[in-house]
């Protein structure tokens, strides 16, 4: 299998299944209990704050466990319910949609931009959006899920106030999540009804799961991922990039290589039909995914690429490959041996002309 | 791993996707129909195309164009199963429920976006019709 979909899920790393495994058996007890085996709980949990708040500049105290990049963006929209809400339009749905949801007139604002986009890479210019909300007093929120690992990260330099991450992009598990709160800044918590987080998430903390996103964190410092994306998985998107557009006649690239995360390349495919595309090549071994609505159950294809591009036949016909520590210069060949048979194949039953050479 | 069951469709439809029937591959000039019909628009990610050949009121042949997802594709090719050979009257009568039965039932979702082939047969029909008419008429 060629897995070119790291930017929807990665798969676990061994150092992550490791810690969890151990995790199950040594640290079930609940880590707010004043006993030992919940102490010693409590101690790893806090060994994985300290990672992460190592690695991205922050304080312990500024970082909150959730259970995903979805609530923590929740969190922080819900925390500003009535007032006004600023975001890209590149933003994840789970920002859009509750801003949409909850946002009104009060001031100060928030600004809620991510640092770069998960369908197709693009950086968002975060340093413009900072300036202009200290301007008027107002608040930033960035959600980090793509940019954790793949770039290195310091909020105190972004001059952030929230930050959103996510385990499972890292090779960490589902279902965990964070978020960095600037120690002074407005907070509401999402789930009320205990002490855990400082009062500021109740729940039972998610011992094995914080344990397994400190194995990745750990994987991530160690690594110096960040690195390796800049160098060897940037030869390989860009490598990709330059095949496509060779040999593929109709192909044209959604992300700008210069101005994108390094491990994201979305391209489009004239008169091929996305999710067609995606399942001839899933039936080859090769996984990737696609902005097409089809896929997603939705009837608009990728709010993104609609906000990039504003041609919904573009968005329709949109491949994403999004590469991981995992991929080579093998995975490369491969998706170049079957990409331009599934492509041709496509087009010449198509009802749509090529218009490209 | 890519056994039927894992696959976000029935079995059916994967074979129907993967050795789509009945389909025109490349120039339409390279089957010579009598009528052709035209459904749905590339901006909502589907469109289809259905050329037929008829003969004493019969669809004898016919083809199909598909720009859309994996189920169109599936929904059209399992369409000119159906149709081939069936008289126009009764080709009329094909039914989208007619063609979910056919693929063994779509996930509910990809229903009404995905199974519009049978309306690019009933245009081509509709259009056969009026062509002969038309002759009729200008013979008269």
């Amino acid at each position: 299998m060629v897995y070119l979909d790291y930017a929807a899920t990665s798969p676990l790393l061994h150092e992550a299944i490791k810690a969890m495994r151990e995790a199950e058996q040594r640290f079930f007890a609940n880590a707010s209990a004043l006993h030992t085996p919940g102490h010693l709980s409590l101690n790893k949990i806090e060994e994985t704050r300290e990672l992460l708040a190592q690695l991205i500049n922050a304080e312990p105290d500024e970082i909150i466990f959730t259970s995903g990049a979805s609530e923590s963006n929740n969190t922080v929209i819900r925390t500003f319910e009535g007032h006004k809400i600023i975001t890209s339009p590149l933003e994840h749905h789970s920002i859009i949609e509750t801003a949409k949801a909850l946002g009104g007139k009060k001031t100060p604002a928030l600004y809620s931009y991510m640092l770069a986009n998960n369908e197709i890479g693009e950086f968002l210019p975060i340093k413009d959006i900072v300036k202009k909300a200290r301007k008027e007093g107002g608040f930033v929120h960035s959600d980090l899920t793509q940019v954790l690992g793949k770039l290195p990260i310091d909020v105190k330099a972004l001059d952030l106030d929230y930050a959103t991450f996510s385990a499972h992009k890292i090779g960490g598990p589902i279902g965990v999540g964070a978020l960095y709160v600037r120690n002074g800044v407005p907070f509401k918590p999402l789930i009320i009804g205990g002490n855990q987080e400082k009062k500021r998430r109740g729940t039972t903390y998610n011992t094995v799961g914080i344990i397994g996103f400190g194995a990745a964190l750990k994987y991530v410092a160690e690594h110096k991922t960040w690195e390796i994306y800049d160098t060897k998985i940037r030869t390989l998107r860009d490598e990709l990039a330059r095949r496509i557009l060779k040999e593929i006649p109709g192909s044209s690239l959604n992300t700008d290589l210069k101005n994108s995360l390094p491990n994201i390349l979305n391209a489009s495919f004239e008169a091929a039909e996305g999710e067609s595309i995606q399942l001839y090549l899933d039936a080859e071994g090769i996984i990737v995914s696609t902005g097409s609505a089809c896929a997603s159950g939705d009837i608009k294809p990728s709010h993104v690429l609609m906000a990039k591009t504003g041609d919904a036949e573009v968005a329709h016909s949109s491949i994403r490959f999004s590469f991981g520590l995992g991929n080579t210069k093998e995975d490369i060949d491969k998706v170049m041996e079957v990409l331009p048979g599934v492509i041709d194949r496509l087009q010449k039953i198509s009802t749509l002309e090529r218009k490209k050479k | 791993m890519n056994e039927g069951q894992d696959w976000v469709y029935s079995d059916i439809v994967k074979d129907h996707f993967l050795n789509p029937r009945n389909f025109l591959f490349g120039d339409e000039s390279k089957f010579k129909y009598d009528a052709v019909g035209l459904v749905g628009n590339p901006i909502c990610g589907d469109q289809m195309k259905m050329y037929i050949k008829v003969k004493d009121d019969k669809i004898i042949d016919l083809r199909w164009k598909t720009y859309g997802c994996a189920s169109a594709i599936a929904s059209t090719s399992a369409l000119s199963e159906l149709a081939k050979g069936k008289t126009l009257d009764e080709a009329m009568k094909i039914t989208a429920k007619d063609i979910d039965n056919y693929l063994g039932n779509l996930p509910k979702h990809k229903f009404h976006c995905s199974i519009l082939g049978h309306e690019a047969l009933e245009d081509a029909i509709k259009n056969y019709r009026s062509k002969i008419a038309r002759t009729k008429i200008s013979s008269l």
